[in-house]
């Protein structure tokens, strides 16, 4: 039985998108216990709805994260309307849809490369990226933005897709979908990524269920919580959707179950594309939120259910706009997850969850 | 086999051609709207200050008095709030990025004034013709 | 599948620990906890999920001396939340399993939400005086409305009370407009109501008075241009009443 030694880990770390701290005691290379440490990236951004407008606000929120950018200035555009009881036409809810649902596609091919390169398959991360990129050109021909979008906006969006650019995203997506599906038999049947991923950081369904945790980490442990499966919005004409669940609870599980969500991405938008309706794409928002009104939003960001609330005091400045992001609520399951796995897996480990601390911290 | 999936992948790019450009000497063309700059056609601003008051990064100033438009490109977020705010339509986002600069500064444009316009150049004219014939 | 509904529900503070143990019993999720700083306290949420249905439990006016219970004994992963608003409010929360002591985001300034600027103090007196003033004014309408429409004679004008009230929020210079603008109409007003029985030509134009009223407040320019406007208008109409007289 040797001694304990504290490792740190982070907060900057190659593996890590943003930065986030781990004091990991360790006992001869085998994790003991975990102390998570962030607030390396807070920027007091909630505290901006003082100063900004709830149609400024907007392009605040979208900035909190530059992987879910579009998700949060959905959610809170949704949550505002929610508020003021405004309904958006039905194209505008689509066309929001189909941006997210690229979002997701490209936040995973991101954290599908950064995956890869937790355990040093580097060639696979340049794959997931390249294949990225013509993500983020559908984007730029789209919206005129590659990473923040500024679409969305409270009453619906501010740009239209025609029916010739619909067609131009759809033989996009057929392209990448042919490379995709290599990538994916790749990293799922091959030995070496096996080696390092199958039987790594189990969660059971119990603790998952009792952490309350959200996402593709807890559709890996057999928990099927979506938020897209409540059928708001454009969801709720989906012919069939159903959450991808896995079974064994470990890290290959949770890369397979964001494998598997980039092609039912995939298929969502070539389904709503197809139902596109006719329509406004906005509606014209007047007066402000009523004093003392609330409202709150659930939306299934990349990383999981992200809760929105939103509270008016008569003027054009929100009350308290608070943003409750997946990783938040994942870092408990985390340093539960981390607990007795040997010190080399603390990367792929970390990584399972999609950590996402500048949304975390705001 | 287990293992070398990517192979057939690996080979098959060493005789494609690159996904990447070779930049600076290749550049994409910048697809139509992309958020680059704004622009403001200055003939058709009434100074009224809305673009100014909508701007979430508080990067447009607008002078009344001494009939100046400026915007700071380096504080601009190009969310095109500005853009659609306008009640006469003078702004729009042109596909350029700003270029990197040493220092930032602020884009000052004059903006003119229709009355002054409407009386001078008359009698330029009149005059011209004058001594023409 | 599951619809989504929302609801918002009151908690009182001494229950906060017994309801979190209640809905773990029942198999519900936790989502997440919020504060929001209002004049009278910390008001805190507390936010549960069970199939679709998310309940808000608000516990309002929490004061500094007040201890809030820890939740992170029935649910965990509440510690990001709490130690959150432990230190971005200074709510003492007793009994965080793992606790920072304030040190989660090590801030520079202490309790940052609670901090009102004195912009916004301002901003939040004016958008008040604003509202009384709106309250004030439909109190009065609602009051004319209720007499009896006796006083049928020509509207004598706004009165000293409603020019108070509308000038109520605005700033000086505006105010100043405002005042004088009202008080020519209810000179004019005046003049109508004296001038009712006979039946004088009503089209007199407007008065000296009137116009000095008018560009009271404008910069040179325009009141020079407002004031030939008035001075046109003035000279047409006793062009007309002269047409009219002959």
């Amino acid at each position: 039985m040797g001694k304990a030694t504290v490792i740190p880990f982070g907060p900057q770390h190659p593996v890590l998108p943003e930065p986030l701290h781990l004091d990991l005691v360790v006992q001869d290379e085998t994790v003991v216990d975990v102390l998570p440490q962030i607030g390396f990236v807070h920027r007091g951004l909630e505290k901006l709805v003082e100063t900004r407008d709830y149609n400024q606000f907007i392009y605040i929120a979208e900035r909190i994260c530059g992987i879910c950018a579009t998700g949060h200035s959905v959610g809170y555009a949704e949550t505002v309307e929610e508020l003021m009881g405004v309904e958006v036409p039905k194209r505008a809810e689509y066309l929001r849809v189909i941006w997210h649902e690229l979002s997701r596609v490209h936040s995973h091919l991101l954290w599908l490369g950064l995956a890869a390169d937790a355990f040093g398959f580097e060639s696979m991360f340049m794959h997931c990226w390249r294949l990225r990129e013509r993500v983020l050109d559908i984007f730029e021909k789209t919206t005129g933005g590659r990473v923040i979008l500024s679409v969305v906006k409270v009453g619906g969006v501010v740009r239209d897709i025609d029916a010739t650019q619909m067609a131009e995203i759809i033989a996009t997506l057929e392209g990448i979908k042919d490379d995709y599906t290599k990538i994916m038999n790749t990293l799922l049947t091959d030995t070496s990524v096996k080696n390092r991923t199958v039987g790594v950081g189990y969660l059971s369904a119990e603790d998952a269920a009792a952490l309350s945790m959200v996402g593709p980490f807890a559709r890996a442990s057999n928990l099927p919580y979506d938020v897209r499966s409540f059928g708001r919005g454009a969801y709720g004409d989906l012919v069939d959707f159903q959450p991808i669940v896995a079974t064994e609870g470990d890290c290959y599980a949770r890369v397979k179950v964001r494998c598997l969500e980039v092609l039912q991405s995939f298929d969502i938008i070539k389904e709503l594309a197809a139902k596109m309706p006719a329509g406004p794409i906005e509606v014209a928002v007047k007066g402000t939120p009523a004093e003392g009104a609330e409202a709150s939003n659930v939306l299934e960001q990349p990383r999981g259910e992200c809760y929105y609330y939103a509270r008016g005091n008569g003027t054009k400045n929100l009350e308290r706009m608070r943003i409750r992001t997946p990783t938040s609520q994942n870092l408990a399951g985390m340093t539960v997850a981390l607990k007795g796995c040997d010190l080399a897996d603390v990367n792929m480990i970390i990584l399972t969850i999609d950590p996402c601390i500048s949304c975390t911290e705001r | 086999m287990g293992s070398f999936k990517l192979g057939g992948m690996t080979l098959g790019s060493l005789f494609k051609k690159p996904e990447t450009l070779l930049y600076p000497f290749e550049t994409k063309p910048a697809p139509a709207g992309l958020k680059g700059h704004i622009a403001i056609d200055a003939a058709d601003c009434i100074l009224c200050g809305i673009c100014a008051k909508t701007c979430p990064a508080d990067a447009i100033v607008v002078e009344k008095k001494d009939r100046t438009w400026s915007i700071d490109p380096f504080r601009c977020v190009q969310c095109g709030s500005c853009v659609r705010a306008c009640p006469k339509a003078c702004l729009s986002m042109d596909p350029a990025y700003t270029p990197v600069a040493t220092a930032q500064s602020c884009r000052v444009v004059e903006v003119p004034d229709p009355k002054a316009a409407a009386t001078t150049p008359v009698s330029a004219a009149e005059t011209e013709t004058l001594t023409e014939s | 599948m599951d619809k989504f509904t929302q609801t918002f529900a009151p908690l009182k503070l001494g229950q906060v620990h017994d309801l979190a143990a209640a809905r773990a019993a029942e198999g519900w999720r936790y989502v997440q906890i919020l504060a929001v700083n209002t004049e009278e306290g910390i008001d805190l949420v507390y936010s549960y999920m069970k199939d679709g249905h998310l309940e808000n439990f608000t516990v309002k006016a929490v004061q500094k001396t007040d201890v809030v219970p820890s939740i992170t004994d029935v649910f965990l992963e509440a510690f990001v939340c709490e130690n959150e608003i432990h230190d971005l409010y200074d709510v003492a929360i007793a009994n965080i399993a793992i606790d920072f002591g304030g040190m989660f985001y090590q801030l520079s300034s202490k309790a940052p939400m609670t901090v009102v600027s004195p912009e916004q103090l301002a901003a939040r007196e004016k958008a008040k005086k604003i509202a009384a003033a709106k309250a004030a004014k439909e109190a009065a309408a609602a009051q004319k409305a209720a007499e009896p429409a006796a006083s049928a004679s020509a509207p004598t004008g706004p009165t000293e009370e409603e020019i108070q009230a509308k000038i109520a929020g605005l700033d000086p210079e505006k105010a100043a407009k405002v005042r004088a603008a009202m008080e020519a109409k209810a000179k004019k007003a005046a003049a109508a109501a004296a001038s009712a029985p006979s039946p004088a030509p009503a089209a007199t134009g407007p008065t000296e008075e009137e116009i000095q009223a008018k560009i009271a407040g404008l910069d040179p320019e325009k009141a020079a241009k407002v004031r030939a406007a008035l001075e046109a208008k003035a000279k047409r109409a006793q062009q007309s009443a002269e047409g009219k007289g002959e």
